[in-house]
C-alpha cells in the first residue's frame, strides 16, 4: 500500500540521508529516526472518523460522539504503537557479500529486541537505490529474541552492486499507519562473474592419471604435516599434534600440499576477457567444493597466493568482481 | 467454480471468519429496523463466501458479483425510496457490507468491511441512548480492531487471545483521550443541517383521543412517562396535575382534539408561588411537553403555549427530551373567554345522551349559579352509588347516559366524559383535560418518576370571574367505593401500585436505586452540552468560560494524556524485572558465565541452548532443557504457574561443575556396563 508518491520518498530518503549520515552497524532504532505517516487504508479511515465527528454533532447525539472520540483515539494510540513496533529494535547486517551476476544476492540482516514487548511485521526492504527491483521481507521477533532476515537481491551484471540505506517498515498493529526507518549503512554485493566454461581446471589438465590415483588412496599416503587454514576439513586435523601442545596442524597426504591449483587468466589464450572471468569464477567454485587442494588466483593486476576456505574464496571472487570496472 | 489461488495478500478462511462474526455482531443492533429480506440476503452473502473459502474456492465471477449487487441495491431503493438518513443509510450501509464480504478476496477487502462496522455502530448509537448499546459496540469494535490485527503479514499465526488483549490494551489506552476529547470539544445547539426526520415510531403513552375505558390500558402499564426534577420544594400532592393533551370535541361517545389551537395563549395572572423544575420527557411520538399546570417560562425556543394552555412544539418527541420549567399551580384569567370558544366548549352533539341533559336541566333548575351547580354534580358522585374500578362495563352510543344511570362503574375517563357533559348541557363551558397526577418520589437521587399509571382525565369549567377551573370529578368517588382491580387494592387518589410500588419493598427500592442511575446517565451524558462544559470549566476554577478556554482546557488535557500514553508506552516495552522467570533466566546465564559459557547478545535461548550442546556436550543434556523450557514459558501462548514455579527451582538447584561431573561418572557407568 503506497501512500506517497515514489519522488516525495526518494526526497525523504536523501533528507534523511543527510540528516543521520552513515550509522554504525549495529543500529539501535531510536525515536528521531522513525517516521510516520497514515497508509491508504489509514487516509481511509480518518474520513470515516469526521464523517463520523459531524454525524455526531449533527444529531447531537453523546453517544454517537463518545464512540467516534473513541474510534479517533484507538486510532491515535495505535499510532503510537506503530511507532513503538519500530523503536529501540537493534538492526544488524551483513554489508558486504559476494554474488554470481544473473544470480541473487543474499544479504543477511538481524533483528533483535531486548524489550518486553513483541515486534511484530517488521519489513526488512532494500530499496530501489541502483535499479535493482525492491525486496523485503517480514519477520516478527519475539521479546528478548532475535531474527534472521535474508534478502536476496537479483543482480544482473557483474561488478560491484551497492545501496546506500536500507529501511525498516512496519504496518503494525491495525495496518493504519506505516513506521519506517532508514539504516544509512552502505551494502555492496561485489558480483563475480557468472561461473561458465567447460575447461577443465588446470592443474588437472597437467597431472598424470597417476597423481589421481595417489589422491584417492586417501590416508595411507601420509606426506606430512602443514598449518591448518580454516576451511580445511577437520577430518585432516592432526590431533594428536594439538593435543601434545603443538599448534593446530594437518596431516597432507600425497601431492596435495606441494601442487597448489593455480588459476590464471593467461591460460586462457584466445577467449574474450568476460569469458575468461567466467572461466576463472567456474575454477573457484569447482575448487571450493571439490578436493582440499589450496588455490591461486593470477589475473592482471592481481596476484592471490593460494589458500583456501570462505575468506580465500571471497577474496578471489571479489577480484574477479572488480576487474576491469572503473572504481573498484 | 474455480479453486483459490492463494497468495500474500489472500484472505485466510479464519480472517473471513472472524470479520463475519464482527459483521454479523454489528448488524444485530440494526435487525429490528431492517426489512427481513435484506437481513436474509446478507445472511446468505456471508454464508456463501465462508463455505467457499471453507472448501478453497475462489468468489463467485465478476459478473454474478455485480448482477447480485445491482439487483440488492435496486431493491431496497424501490422498498426505501431513498437511501437519506439514518434508518435508510443503515440499512444501505449493511447490505453493502454483506456485499463486500461476498467479494472479499483479498485483506483489503476485509480493511473495508471494518470501516463499516465502524459506521454501522455509530449509525446505531445515533438513535440510541442506551448505555448498554455503547458498551456493545465499544465491545465490537474491539472485536474488529483484535481482526485488524490478524490481517497484518503476520509471519507466525498468534492465537487469538492475544490478539485480543493486545487490540483491548490499545482501546483501554484510548479511553482516556476519548474521554477528554469527548468532554471538551465545542458542542452546537442545533443540527449542522436539517436531516430528514426518521420514519415515525410507535406512539405511547396518551393520545389526542379519548374514549371510556381507554386510559385503563395506560394504568397497567408501569412504563415510564417522563421524570421530574424539582429545584426547590415540590407542590402539594393534589396540586401535581401534569398537563397533556385538551379534549374539545364530543360525540357523545369520544372526546378529541381535531384543531390546533394555534394562536395567542389566554392571559393568565399567576398566584401564589412558582415551582421551577426540568422535565426528562421519554419519546413518545407526540409534540406535547407535559408541563405542572400552568406553565408560564420554559427554556426550549421553538416550544409555544396554545390557547387552551397546552405546551406544545413543532416537532414529535422521537428522542428523550429534557426542558427546564417553572409553573404556578393557581392562575386567575385575565380575560374573558372569546365566543368562538365559549361556543365550542359547550356544544354537545343533538339527539345523543339525552338523560344526561334532562338530568342537567333539573339540577340546574335548583342550582342557577355555575360554581354550585358545579357542585352538586360533584356530590351526586359522591353520593350516589359510584363505584372506581379498573374494569368498568363496556358503554355503547350514549356512553354518559349509560355510565351516569346504568352501570355507575368507571374509571377516570368516564368521570371526567360525564362531568363534562353535564356542565355543557348546563350551558357552563368545560374541556376535558388528559394528563398524569401524582409521581413517585425516588428518593435515592431527588426526582419524581411519572409513570403511565398515572395516566389521569379531568375537567375544567369556566367560572365567571374565576377563568379556567380544574375540577377533578373522580376524587368526589367515595374512598370506600374503589373496587379492587387487577393490581390488588387501589386508592382514587394514588392509583395503581405497579411494580414500582410492588409489595416487595426491596425489589421496589432496586428499581429505584437502578433508575437513579439511568436518570444520572441521562442527566450526565446525554444531555452533556455546552452549558455542561462551561459549569465543568467553572468547577476547574477556570472563571467565565467560553469557547477558547475550553479550547485551552482541552489543549491542556490532551498533552497530559498524551504525556501519560507516552510513559505508559515506554514502561511496557521495558523488561519487566521482577518477572520471576526472567530473573531465573538471568541467573542461569551467569552461573554458565561463571563456567566458562556466557551467553553472547545476540543469542536467544534457543541457539544458545545449541552452541552449549556442542560445546560442552557434558552440560547440554541439563541445561538444553532448562533453556528450552525457558524459551516456551517466554513466548508459548499460555504461562503456567506450575511450569514457571519448576523452572525457577531447577535454575536454582543448577550447579555447572556438579552437573559436569555428574554427566561424567554416568557416562562412566555407562561404559562399565557395556
Amino acid at each position: 500500500m503506497r501512500s506517497l508518491p515514489d519522488t516525495a520518498i526518494a526526497r525523504i530518503r536523501a533528507w534523511s540521508a543527510r540528516r543521520h549520515g552513515v550509522d554504525g552497524l549495529p543500529v539501535k532504532i531510536e525515536r528521531r529516526r522513525i517516521y510516520i505517516l497514515p497508509t491508504r487504508f489509514g487516509l481511509m479511515l480518518t474520513a470515516l472518523l469526521i464523517a463520523m465527528l459531524i454525524a455526531g454533532l449533527n444529531y447531537s447525539s453523546n453517544l454517537g460522539l463518545a464512540f467516534a472520540f473513541f474510534m479517533v483515539s484507538t486510532m491515535l494510540v495505535a499510532m503510537h504503537h506503530c511507532h513503538r513496533n519500530l523503536l529501540g529494535l537493534t538492526v544488524d547486517a551483513k554489508v558486504e557479500v559476494e554474488a554470481f551476476a544473473g544470480a541473487d544476492a543474499y544479504f543477511q540482516f538481524m533483528l533483535r529486541n531486548e524489550s518486553a514487548v513483541d515486534r511484530c511485521d517488521v519489513a526488512v526492504r532494500l530499496g530501489t537505490a541502483s535499479g535493482s527491483p525492491l525486496v523485503e521481507a517480514t519477520r516478527s521477533v519475539a521479546i528478548g529474541s532475535y531474527e534472521e532476515v535474508v534478502l536476496a537481491v537479483p543482480v544482473a551484471n557483474r561488478g560491484v552492486s551497492r545501496w546506500s540505506q536500507f529501511e525498516l517498515r512496519t504496518r503494525y498493529p491495525f495496518g493504519w499507519f506505516r513506521a519506517w526507518t532508514y539504516v544509512q549503512a552502505p551494502l555492496t554485493a561485489f558480483v563475480a562473474p557468472s561461473p561458465r566454461g567447460n575447461r577443465p581446471l588446470p592443474a588437472a589438465n597437467a597431472a598424470t592419471g597417476e597423481s589421481r590415483r595417489a589422491e584417492s588412496r586417501g590416508e595411507e599416503d601420509f606426506a606430512g604435516l602443514r598449518s591448518y587454514a580454516p576451511g580445511i576439513p577437520l577430518k585432516h586435523m592432526a590431533w594428536k599434534t594439538l593435543a601434545r601442545g603443538g599448534e593446530a596442524a594437518v596431516r597432507i597426504y600425497g601431492d596435495l600440499g606441494a601442487r597448489p591449483e593455480w588459476l590464471e587468466w593467461s591460460s586462457l589464450d584466445g577467449l574474450d576477457a568476460e569469458t575468461r572471468l567466467s572461466q576463472l569464477c567456474r575454477w573457484i567454485t569447482e575448487c571450493e567444493a571439490g578436493l582440499p587442494r589450496p588455490y591461486g588466483l593470477r589475473i592482471p593486476g592481481i596476484d592471490i597466493p593460494p589458500g583456501r576456505g570462505p575468506a580465500h574464496r571471497s577474496r578471489c571472487l571479489r577480484a574477479l568482481a572488480c576487474h576491469g570496472m572503473p572504481s573498484a | 467454480m474455480k479453486l483459490a489461488v492463494p497468495s500474500a495478500s489472500q484472505v485466510t478462511y479464519d480472517q473471513l471468519r472472524w470479520m463475519s462474526v464482527c459483521l454479523a455482531l454489528a448488524l444485530a443492533v440494526h435487525a429490528a429496523s431492517l426489512p427481513v429480506w435484506l437481513l436474509a440476503a446478507i445472511a446468505a452473502a456471508i454464508a456463501i463466501r465462508l463455505a467457499l473459502a471453507a472448501r478453497g474456492y475462489a468468489v463467485p465471477s465478476r459478473t454474478i458479483r455485480i448482477v447480485v449487487a445491482a439487483v440488492s441495491i435496486g431493491i431496497l431503493f424501490l422498498q426505501l425510496h431513498t437511501f437519506n438518513g439514518v434508518a435508510a443509510g443503515s440499512s444501505l450501509l449493511s447490505l453493502v457490507a454483506g456485499l463486500k464480504l461476498f467479494e472479499t478476496q483479498s485483506r483489503r477487502d476485509l480493511y473495508v468491511v471494518a470501516l463499516i462496522i465502524y459506521f454501522l455502530s455509530l449509525a446505531a448509537l445515533l438513535r440510541s441512548e442506551s448505555f448498554w448499546l455503547l458498551a456493545y459496540l465499544l465491545a465490537v469494535s474491539w472485536l474488529t480492531t483484535a481482526t485488524l490485527l490478524r490481517l497484518g503479514d503476520s509471519t507466525q499465526p498468534s492465537d487469538w487471545r492475544r490478539s485480543a488483549r493486545y487490540a483491548g490494551r490499545i482501546s483501554a489506552q484510548a479511553l482516556p483521550l476519548a474521554l477528554v476529547l469527548w468532554l471538551f470539544f465545542p458542542r452546537f445547539d442545533g443540527p449542522l443541517w436539517r436531516v430528514p426526520s426518521d420514519t415515525r415510531g410507535a406512539e405511547t403513552g396518551l393520545s389526542d383521543t379519548m374514549s371510556p375505558g381507554d386510559i385503563t390500558d395506560l394504568a397497567l402499564s408501569d412504563d415510564i412517562a417522563f421524570r421530574v426534577h424539582f429545584d426547590g420544594p415540590p407542590p402539594p400532592p393534589a396540586e401535581r396535575y401534569w398537563r397533556g393533551p385538551v379534549l374539545h370535541d364530543f360525540d357523545g361517545h369520544t372526546w378529541r382534539r381535531t384543531v390546533a389551537f394555534r394562536g395567542q395563549a389566554t392571559g393568565l395572572a399567576p398566584l401564589g408561588i412558582a415551582y421551577h423544575y426540568v422535565v426528562s420527557l421519554e419519546p413518545n411520538q407526540h409534540n406535547w411537553i407535559f408541563a405542572l399546570d400552568w406553565p408560564d417560562r420554559w427554556d426550549l425556543s421553538d416550544a409555544y403555549l396554545t390557547s387552551d394552555d397546552m405546551l406544545v412544539r413543532p416537532a414529535l418527541l422521537s428522542r428523550p427530551l429534557d426542558v427546564s420549567i417553572s409553573s404556578h399551580t393557581h392562575v386567575q384569567s385575565t380575560e374573558p373567554l372569546s365566543e368562538a370558544a365559549r361556543r365550542r366548549d359547550t356544544w354537545l352533539p343533538r339527539g345523543i345522551n339525552p338523560r344526561t341533559r334532562q338530568l342537567a336541566l333539573e339540577l340546574r333548575r335548583s342550582h342557577p349559579d355555575d360554581l354550585a351547580y358545579a357542585n352538586a354534580v360533584l356530590d351526586m358522585f359522591h353520593r350516589q352509588q359510584f363505584f372506581y374500578t379498573l374494569e368498568p362495563p363496556p358503554l355503547g352510543l350514549n356512553s354518559v347516559d349509560e355510565f351516569l344511570f346504568d352501570t355507575k362503574r368507571g374509571f377516570c375517563g368516564h368521570y371526567a366524559s360525564a362531568f363534562a357533559a353535564l356542565m355543557r348541557a348546563a350551558g357552563i363551558p368545560a374541556r376535558v383535560v388528559t394528563g398524569y397526577h401524582g409521581g413517585l418520589y425516588n428518593r435515592f437521587a431527588d426526582y419524581w418518576i411519572v409513570a403511565q399509571s398515572d395516566a389521569h382525565a379531568w375537567d375544567e369549567v369556566w367560572i365567571e370571574g374565576h377563568g379556567w377551573t380544574r375540577v377533578d370529578p373522580t376524587s368526589a368517588v367515595a374512598p370506600g367505593r374503589v373496587e379492587p382491580g387487577a393490581q390488588g387494592a387501589l386508592a382514587a387518589g394514588s392509583r395503581l401500585s405497579g411494580r414500582w410500588r410492588g409489595p416487595l419493598s426491596w425489589l421496589a427500592d432496586a428499581r429505584l436505586q437502578f433508575d437513579a442511575l439511568r436518570q444520572l446517565w441521562r442527566e450526565r451524558v446525554l444531555r452533556f452540552d455546552q452549558r455542561s462544559q462551561d459549569g465543568l470549566l467553572t468547577r476547574l476554577g477556570i472563571s467565565e468560560p467560553d469557547g477558547q478556554k475550553i479550547a485551552m482546557v482541552m489543549g491542556a488535557g490532551l498533552v497530559l494524556v498524551f504525556i501519560w500514553l507516552t510513559w505508559q508506552i515506554r514502561r511496557e516495552q521495558r523488561p519487566d524485572p521482577k518477572d520471576p522467570v526472567l530473573r531465573a533466566y538471568h541467573k542461569l546465564c551467569r552461573k554458565l558465565a561463571a563456567a566458562g559459557l556466557p551467553r553472547r547478545p545476540s543469542e536467544g535461548a534457543e541457539t544458545f541452548a545449541a552452541r552449549v550442546a556442542s560445546e560442552r556436550p557434558d552440560l547440554g543434556a541439563r541445561v538444553g532443557p532448562l533453556l528450552r523450557r525457558y524459551s516456551r514459558l517466554r513466548y508459548g501462548a499460555s504461562r503456567r504457574a506450575a511450569a514457571e514455579r519448576w523452572f525457577v527451582a531447577r535454575v536454582r538447584a543448577f550447579n555447572p561443575r556438579r552437573a559436569a561431573l555428574e554427566a561424567r561418572s554416568s557416562q562412566d557407568r555407562a561404559r562399565t556396563a557395556r
